[in-house]
C-alpha cells in the first residue's frame, strides 16, 4: 500500500486568501485576475499592445493580496531580517504553519522530528532586485534570498530535522516537490512531509518574456482548452500540503482530504527544442503515474490539466491524454485547469492543482473549468476520450480517481494520480472507553504569543464556528491539541457550540471579560485543594456531575464501593435519590468523604495534582486519603465508624457560630465549662460547641452585647467534650486502620499548621474529634506557602467564602479561588470552569481524560490568523529604464558553437533577397534567433541549426505577422510543418502571401 | 440527485398561464412611482408587467390563489383531461397568500378538487422547476398518472404605491420596477397527450454552501411587524456577477446529462431576471443555433410564473423532434435549476 495521505493544507491564491475561499472561488468559477498592483511595477510603463522590445502585452495578472504582510513577531524574526527576506519565504512560513494546524497537529508537536520540507519554486525576483545592489547586501539579505532558504526557513522555524530542499523544475516545480516528498515518506526517510509551492511576481520580466515568446495572453488570463485561448497569464500563489503515509494517518484517526496513489516525473530529453512541450514525454509520464498507481486509464474520472491555454501546449497535452483515454469505455474523462481562474502560478502551479484535486475529491464535486464553455473544437476532445468541465461534476458515491499534470518549460514533466480518502468504514473503529473519561462539558482553549494575537484569533474562531454547526466535543478536543503551545492562554467551558460561540463573541467584544478569560502561562500552577467539612452536604449533592461526567461517576462509585461494607447501604444512592437523611451525621460524614474523594481523584486524573492540601474537620479524611495516609478502603472504614459512633451519642449538644475571635470569647467561656471553642474559621469567626443549655446562655449574652451569632443545624456538639463517650470505640478502629505520614504537604486543622513528618495515625484522628478545628491558622499557613489557586473539593464552596474573609497575605496576591461544584445545579460545566481557570494559570490538563473517546475525534478548526500589521516590501516598484543602458547588452539566444567559421559558406548559399516576403521572412528569423540576415542560408534547419524551439516559433509567427499582415489567418499549427529549413519557410510564405500581395498591388495600381 | 430519465417517461401535456389585469407600461409605472421612465427602459429593460393590485388605489384585485387557479384551469382544459383525473397538485411560490393554509390548498379548493395530495414548495425563481421536478418524480414512481404543477407569485405585495421614488437609490428603485405578478401551470402525464412534449430532465440543486444570500424576502409577525427591516433586499452586484456564470454551467450540465450537443438544441429558455439581464445572460449562454424564448420584458419578473410563460411561448413554435432547454437560477441561496423538453 504505497499510498500517501494529504492530511492538512493551506493556500493563498489571487482572489482567495485561504483554502476555504479557494474552494469557493473554484465553485463559483470566479476570476482572480486584476490589474498589476502599483506596488509591483508600473504596468502602463511596460505595456505595449503591439509587439515591442521590453514590453508586455498585458497589464493584468493574478496577484495575491497583501504579499507584503508578515507576522514577524509570531516567528520572532526581527523587522530588519523580515525586510530582507524574500516575500516567498515569508508567505511559505505562514502557509506551512497553517497547513500543519489543518492536519490537526500543533506545529510544536513536530519540533525535533524528521519531518521533511519540499518547496517548489521558480521565481527568484527578490534576489534579482536585492542582490544586485551590492552596497546593500547585508547578512540578512544573504539569508533572505535563495531558493534553498524557502524550505530551510520552514525547517528552521518549525524545528523540523528531515530533508529540506527547494525544487526548481520551472512550472512543474511544486508537483515535483510533492513527488519527492511522497518518495521520502515511502522510503521511511521521514514520517511527515510538508510539500509546498510559492510564486510571487515582483518584476515584469516573465510577462515580457512570455510576450516576446508570443505566449502572453493580452487579457492576462489563461483560457485552458478554450477556443478563446490566446496564451498565458501570470499568477501568484502559495500553497502547502502536509503528507503522511496513509496507513499512519488512518491508524492515528487523522482526517484525510485525499490519497496520492502514485506520482511520476520524467524529462523530454533532447526534444524539439528545450522549451517545446513534448507530447510523447507527457504521454509517458502519465502512463508511468498510472502504472505506479496501479490503475487503468478508464478508472480516472477527471484530470486537472496543466492547461496553460497556449495553442500548442493545449494541443500537446490533450494528445498525450488522448493516447491513454481515446478508447475508454463509459463517459469521456473530464478535464479542466485552475489556470483559468487566476493564471499560471508557475512555481506554485503544481500545488494549486494538487489542492484543487484534493478538495474536489474531499467535497465529491469537481468545479467547472473557466472558459471551458467555449471549447476549442480543434482539440477534438471527444475523439480523444476527453470532455471539458463546463459545469461542476458531482462525483459518484464511493472512491473516485483523479489525475493531475504539471509540465515544466525545460521539459521536466510530472503527473500524479489521486484517489478519494478511504471511507470511515475503512478506519479502525473507535474503541469503547476502556477506562472512564469525560467531565460532562467541553472546554475551548486557544493560545497565542501576545494578547493582541489571542484576541485576533478568538475573533477568527468565533466567526468560523458560527458559520456552521460543529460538534462541541471535537471542537474543544482539537482546540487543546492544535491550538496549544503559546504563552498567552484563553479558556472557557463550552457546554455546547452555540454557547461557545456566544462566549467567544462576548470575550472579543468586552476587554474586561477577555482579560478575565485569559492568562499568561509561566509554569504549572501551585494548586491547593481545600476539602469541605460537615454542614456543606445536601440531598442530591453533585448529582448533576454524576450524571454528566463518566470520570466523576467512576470515582464516586469507587468510594461508594469502598464504604458499602462499613455503611451497610449505598451512600451514593442515598445522596443521589435526595434522601434527607444525608444530614444525619451517620451519613453526612461518609457522604462528604465519598464526594471529596471522587472530586479529588477526578481533578487528579485531569492533571490537576494538588501541591498543598487542607481539609476542614471531616474534610481532612479525603485530603489524607489523597495524600496517601491510608488506602481508600481503610479511610472508608474509619470515616464510616466515625459517623456511626457519633450518631450513637445522646442528643443534647449543639453548635453556635459567633462573629468574634477566640480571644474575645475566652473570658466568657471560662464560666461555661459545658461549652467550648470547636472551630476557629477566622479572627472574627468562631464556632462554639457543647451543651445546648450552656450555648443558649452564651447566646443571650452575645445578643445583649450585640455580637452576631447563628445556631448551626447539627445533631451533635462536634469537637466538644460531649464527643468523649465515643472516643475509645473510635480509637480501637483507628488503631486497626492505622495511618502514615502524608506524602503531600498537608495543612492540619488539628494543629493549625503544616504537618511536619507527623503521622496521621489513630492518636491524630482521636484528637481530631475532640479538639477544635484551627482552620484559620491552617489556611493562613497554607496561603503563606504561596499557592496560585485554591480548589474547593466539596459539594458547595463554603471554604472559598471563608478564605475570602481572611486578611490578605502580607506579601504576594491572594490565590485564585475555584470551585468545581458551586451548588445544587452544578454539573460538568462548573468542573470545566475550574479546569479552564487552572489552564489559564498554566496547568496542562490531561485532556484525554476530560473527553469521552467519542469526542476525541478530529475536527478542522480554522487555522492561525496571522497579523497583517507589519509590511515589508522593496524600496520601490520596478520601473522601466529611460534608455537602453550602454553597459547592459543582453545577448540573444546562444549561438551554435563554431558557427562563425561557417559564415562564408552560409553567405554563399543565401538566396537573393529579391522579394519583400523573403526579406520579411529572413529579417523575422534573424530577429527571433539573433542572427544577421546575411547569415541565413536556405539550407539551415531552424531547430537543429538555428536552435529554434516552440517558444521561438510562437514569436517567429508574431514577427512574421507584423511584417506580413496576410499571415493573420495562418495558425501556428499551419506553420509547424513548414519549418524544416529557412528555404522551406521562405518558399511557403511566398506562396501563401502571393495573392495578397497581388491584390495590394492591384489596389495601389 | 439527478433524475433517471430512462426509468419512465414523463410528459408535459399542456400549459396554462394567468396574468392579472392590463399590462402596465413604463410610462404609467414611472408616473405612479415618481420614477424615471428612461431609467427603467435603459437599466431594467422591462417594457410591461401585470399587477394583482390596483396601481392607483393599491387595492388587491387578485390573490395568488386566484391566479394559480386560473392558470391551472386553463392547463387542465388544454390537456383535455378530466379534472377528476388530477392525482396531485404541486405549487411553487415565494409569495403565498397566507402562511396557512398553504395557498396550494386554496387553489385546489377553487378548482373544485378534493381528496388529492397537495404540495407547496417555498422557493423563488427555482420554485416552478422544483415543482416540475417533484411532479416528474411522482409520476415516474408509478404511483400517480396525472398531476398539476403550478408556479406563481404576487410580488406586488411589496409595491407600495404611496411611496415617492423620485429620490430613491437605484438599488431601492429596482425592487419596484423589476417585478410583476402572474401564475402558470402545466399538466404532467405518464403518457403522451396534448402538447406531446416529453419532460426529459429536471435539475434542481442547492449550490449556496457558505454563500451569502443574493436575495432576502422577510416576513413579519406580530412580534416584529414594526421592525425597521426592508421587506425585500437584493445583492444586485452578486447577482450580476454570479448568475451568468451559473447559467452557463447549468446549460452545460443539462447538455452533458442528456448527452445532447449544443447544435441539437432548437430553443433556449434563459433565466428571466429582467429584460436587460436576460439579454446579457443569453449572450453568455452563446447558443446561436437555438432560438431564445423569453418573456420577462413583457411580463415583468413574476417569479415562479416565468418558466410556464416561457413554455407557453415555446409550444407555439416547437415542432416534432425539436429540443429545448430551460435555465433558472434562484439567487436567494444560489439554487441551480433547469429542465429539458422534447416534442415527439
Amino acid at each position: 500500500m504505497d499510498r500517501i495521505a494529504i492530511v492538512g493544507l493551506d493556500c493563498r491564491f489571487p482572489g482567495a486568501p485561504d483554502a476555504g475561499a479557494y474552494w469557493e472561488l473554484l465553485m463559483r468559477s470566479g476570476d482572480g485576475i486584476s490589474s498589476v498592483p502599483r506596488q509591483r511595477w508600473d504596468a502602463a510603463d511596460f505595456h505595449s499592445p503591439t509587439p515591442a522590445e521590453g514590453r508586455a502585452n498585458t497589464t493584468e495578472g493574478g496577484f495575491i493580496d497583501d504579499p507584503d504582510a508578515f507576522d514577524n513577531e509570531f516567528f520572532t524574526v526581527s523587522p530588519r531580517e523580515a525586510a530582507a527576506m524574500d516575500p516567498q519565504q515569508r508567505l511559505l512560513l505562514q502557509c506551512a504553519w497553517r497547513a500543519v494546524e489543518d492536519a490537526g497537529i500543533a506545529p510544536k508537536q513536530l519540533a525535533g522530528t524528521s519531518t521533511g520540507v519540499y518547496v517548489g519554486i521558480m521565481g527568484n525576483e527578490w534576489a534579482q532586485l536585492h542582490l544586485t545592489d551590492y552596497d546593500r547586501v547585508s547578512a540578512q539579505v544573504g539569508s533572505g534570498n535563495g531558493y534553498c532558504m524557502t524550505a530551510n526557513r520552514v525547517s528552521y522555524h518549525l524545528d523540523l530535522k528531515g530533508p529540506s530542499l527547494a525544487v526548481d523544475t520551472a512550472c512543474s516545480s511544486s508537483l515535483v516537490a510533492v513527488h519527492l516528498a511522497g518518495n521520502a515518506l515511502l522510503s521511511g526517510e521521514c514520517d511527515y512531509a510538508i510539500a509546498a509551492g510559492v510564486n510571487v511576481a515582483l518584476t515584469p520580466a516573465l510577462s515580457i518574456f512570455y510576450n516576446q515568446a508570443g505566449l502572453s495572453a493580452p487579457d492576462g488570463r489563461c483560457k485552458p482548452f478554450s477556443a478563446q485561448a490566446n496564451g498565458i497569464g501570470r499568477g501568484e500563489g502559495v500553497g502547502a500540503v502536509v503528507l503522511r503515509r496513509l496507513e499512519d494517518a488512518l491508524a492515528d484517526g487523522q482526517q484525510v482530504y485525499a490519497v496520492i496513489r502514485g506520482t511520476a516525473v520524467n524529462q523530454d530529453g533532447r526534444s524539439n527544442g528545450i522549451t517545446a512541450p513534448n507530447r510523447w514525454s507527457q504521454q509517458e509520464v502519465i502512463g508511468a503515474a498510472y502504472r505506479r498507481a496501479g490503475i487503468e486509464p478508464d478508472q480516472v474520472a477527471f484530470t486537472e490539466g496543466h492547461g496553460t491555454g497556449t495553442v500548442l501546449g493545449d494541443m500537446m497535452e490533450v494528445s498525450a491524454l488522448g493516447h491513454h483515454h481515446a478508447g475508454r469505455t463509459g463517459r469521456p474523462m473530464a478535464l479542466g485547469s485552475v489556470k483559468g481562474n487566476f493564471g499560471h502560478t508557475e512555481g506554485a502551479a503544481g500545488i494549486a492543482g494538487l489542492i484543487k484535486v484534493a478538495l474536489s475529491l474531499h467535497h465529491g464535486t469537481v468545479p467547472a473549468s473557466r472558459f471551458a464553455a467555449k471549447e476549442n473544437e480543434r482539440l477534438d476532445l471527444r475523439g480523444k476520450g476527453l470532455r471539458l468541465l463546463k459545469a461542476p461534476l458531482r462525483l459518484p458515491r464511493g472512491a473516485s480517481v483523479a489525475g493531475l499534470s504539471s509540465f515544466g518549460m525545460g521539459g521536466t514533466n510530472a503527473h500524479a494520480v489521486l484517489e478519494s480518502a478511504p471511507p470511515a468504514a475503512a478506519r479502525p473503529a473507535a474503541r469503547p472507553d476502556e477506562r472512564p473519561r469525560g467531565i460532562g462539558s467541553a472546554l475551548f482553549t486557544l493560545t497565542a504569543p501576545s494578547p493582541q494575537a489571542l484576541h485576533r484569533n478568538l475573533a477568527a474562531q468565533a466567526d468560523a464556528l458560527s458559520a456552521r454547526r460543529a460538534p462541541v466535543g471535537a471542537v474543544g478536543w482539537n482546540s487543546h491539541r492544535v491550538k496549544s503551545g503559546h504563552r498567552h492562554r484563553f479558556a472557557v467551558s463550552a457546554p455546547d457550540t452555540a454557547t461557545l460561540v456566544q462566549r467567544l463573541h462576548a470575550a472579543v467584544a468586552d476587554p474586561a471579560l477577555f482579560a478575565g478569560l485569559t492568562g499568561e502561562a509561566g509554569g504549572a500552577p501551585r494548586t491547593a485543594f481545600l476539602f469541605t467539612g460537615q454542614g456543606s452536604q445536601y440531598p442530591r449533592m453533585t448529582a448533576g456531575l454524576y450524571e454528566e461526567s463518566p470520570l466523576y461517576r467512576h470515582f464516586l462509585d469507587e468510594a461508594d464501593a469502598a464504604l458499602r461494607p462499613h455503611t451497610g447501604r449505598s451512600v451514593r444512592d442515598l445522596v443521589l435519590t435526595g434522601d434527607e437523611s444525608v444530614h444525619l451525621t451517620q451519613w453526612a460524614q461518609p457522604a462528604l468523604f465519598a464526594v471529596g474523594h471522587a472530586l479529588g481523584r477526578t481533578l487528579q486524573e485531569l492533571g490537576a495534582e494538588p501541591s498543598l492540601l487542607l481539609g476542614h474537620s471531616v474534610g481532612e479524611y479525603a485530603a489524607a486519603c489523597l495524600a496517601g495516609v491510608f488506602p481508600l478502603d481503610a479511610a472508608a472504614r474509619l470515616i464510616a465508624a466515625r459517623g456511626a459512633l457519633m450518631q450513637q451519642l445522646p442528643d443534647g449538644g449543639g453548635m453556635l457560630a459567633v462573629l468574634a475571635g477566640p480571644e474575645e470569647l475566652a473570658e466568657r467561656l471560662a464560666d461555661e465549662p459545658e461549652a467550648g471553642i470547636a472551630v476557629v474559621n477566622g479572627p472574627h469567626a468562631t464556632v462554639l460547641s457543647g451543651d445546648s443549655m450552656a450555648l443558649m446562655r452564651l447566646d443571650k449574652e452575645f445578643e445583649r452585647d450585640r455580637i452576631r451569632t447563628r445556631t448551626l443545624r447539627v445533631s451533635h456538639a462536634f469537637h466538644s467534650h460531649l464527643m468523649e463517650p465515643m472516643l475509645d470505640d473510635f480509637a480501637e478502629v483507628a488503631r486497626e486502620v492505622g495511618g502514615g505520614v502524608p506524602r503531600l504537604p498537608l495543612y492540619s486543622t488539628l494543629y493549625g499548621r503544616l504537618l511536619d513528618g507527623e503521622a496521621m495515625d489513630a492518636d491524630y484522628w482521636v484528637a481530631h474529634i475532640r479538639r477544635p478545628v484551627l482552620f484559620a491558622d491552617a489556611f493562613t499557613a497554607l496561603r503563606d506557602a504561596g499557592p496560585s489557586h485554591t480548589v474547593e473539593v466539596g459539594p458547595s464552596p463554603v471554604l472559598s467564602s471563608l478564605t475570602r474573609k481572611l486578611p490578605p497575605p502580607e506579601s504576594g496576591t491572594r490565590p485564585v479561588v475555584t470551585a468545581p461544584v458551586r451548588g445544587a445545579d452544578s454539573g460538568g460545566q462548573d468542573l470545566a470552569d475550574t479546569v479552564a481557570e487552572l489552564y489559564r494559570g498554566g496547568l496542562d490538563p490531561r485532556w484525554e481524560n476530560a473527553y469521552e473517546t467519542r469526542d476525541q475525534a478530529p475536527y478542522r478548526l480554522s487555522p492561525y490568523a496571522f497579523s497583517d500589521e507589519h509590511r515589508y516590501w522593496t524600496a520601490g516598484p520596478a520601473r522601466r529604464s529611460g534608455a537602453p543602458a550602454p553597459t547592459v547588452t543582453p545577448d540573444g539566444p546562444a549561438r551554435p558553437a563554431g558557427r562563425s567559421t561557417d559564415t562564408g559558406v552560409l553567405v554563399l548559399e543565401r538566396p537573393a533577397p529579391a522579394d519583400p516576403v523573403t526579406e520579411a521572412a529572413l529579417s523575422a528569423i534573424g530577429q527571433v534567433g539573433g542572427y544577421e540576415v546575411a547569415e541565413l542560408g536556405p539550407l539551415l534547419r531552424l531547430y537543429e541549426d538555428l536552435g529554434f524551439d516552440s517558444v521561438m516559433v510562437m514569436e517567429l509567427k508574431k514577427r512574421l505577422e507584423e511584417r506580413l499582415p496576410a499571415l493573420a489567418e495562418l495558425t501556428v499549427q499551419d506553420l509547424l510543418p513548414r519549418l524544416a529549413s529557412v528555404g522551406d519557410l521562405v518558399d511557403f510564405l511566398r506562396e501563401y502571401c502571393a495573392p495578397a500581395i497581388d491584390s495590394t498591388q492591384e489596389r495601389t495600381a | 440527485m439527478s433524475d433517471h430519465p430512462q426509468d419512465r417517461q414523463v410528459h408535459l401535456a399542456s400549459v396554462g398561464t394567468a396574468l392579472p389585469g392590463e399590462a402596465v407600461g413604463n410610462a404609467e409605472l414611472a408616473r405612479v412611482l415618481g420614477a424615471n421612465e428612461e431609467w427603467i427602459e435603459m437599466f431594467i429593460g422591462t417594457r410591461t408587467r401585470h399587477f394583482a393590485r390596483d396601481l392607483k388605489t393599491g387595492a388587491v384585485r387578485w390573490s395568488l390563489a386566484d391566479l394559480c387557479a386560473q392558470a391551472g384551469e386553463r392547463a387542465i382544459a388544454a390537456a383535455e383531461v378530466d379534472p377528476g383525473d388530477i392525482d396531485f397538485v404541486v405549487l411553487g411560490t415565494a409569495t403565498p397568500d397566507t402562511l396557512m393554509p398553504a395557498t396550494v390548498n386554496n387553489v385546489v379548493d377553487l378548482l373544485g378538487l378534493d381528496q388529492v395530495p397537495t404540495f407547496q414548495l417555498q422557493s423563488g425563481c427555482a420554485g416552478a422547476v422544483q415543482a416540475l421536478s417533484l411532479g416528474r418524480t411522482l409520476i415516474a414512481s408509478g404511483e400517480y398518472r396525472t398531476g398539476l404543477v403550478i408556479g406563481g407569485d404576487v410580488c406586488s405585495k411589496h409595491l407600495d404605491v404611496d411611496r415617492d421614488l423620485a429620490k430613491a437609490a437605484p438599488s431601492d428603485l429596482v425592487n419596484f420596477v423589476l417585478f410583476g405578478d402572474g401564475a402558470g401551470a402545466a399538466v404532467l402525464t405518464d403518457e403522451p397527450r396534448g402538447a406531446q412534449v416529453v419532460l426529459r430532465h429536471v435539475l434542481n440543486r442547492f449550490t449556496g454552501l457558505g454563500r451569502k444570500p443574493g436575495q432576502v424576502i422577510e416576513w413579519f409577525g406580530l412580534a416584529d411587524r414594526y421592525d425597521d427591516r426592508q421587506a425585500l433586499t437584493e445583492d444586485y452586484k452578486a447577482i450580476e456577477e454570479h448568475v451568468p456564470v451559473m447559467a452557463v454551467e447549468i446549460l452545460w450540465e443539462l447538455l452533458g446529462e442528456l448527452d445532447w450537443s449544443q447544435d441539437e438544441l432548437d430553443y433556449i429558455l434563459p433565466p428571466q431576471l429582467s429584460g436587460r439581464m436576460t439579454r446579457k445572460i443569453t449572450e453568455q449562454l452563446d447558443v446561436p443555433s437555438a432560438t431564445e424564448i423569453s418573456c420577462v420584458a413583457d411580463t415583468g419578473n413574476n417569479g415562479n410564473a416565468l418558466p410556464f410563460l416561457q413554455i407557453e411561448r415555446l409550444l407555439e413554435k416547437m415542432t416534432a423532434g425539436q429540443k429545448a432547454l430551460a435555465v433558472a437560477i434562484e439567487s436567494s441561496k444560489w439554487i441551480k435549476a433547469g429542465f429539458a423538453l422534447e416534442r415527439i
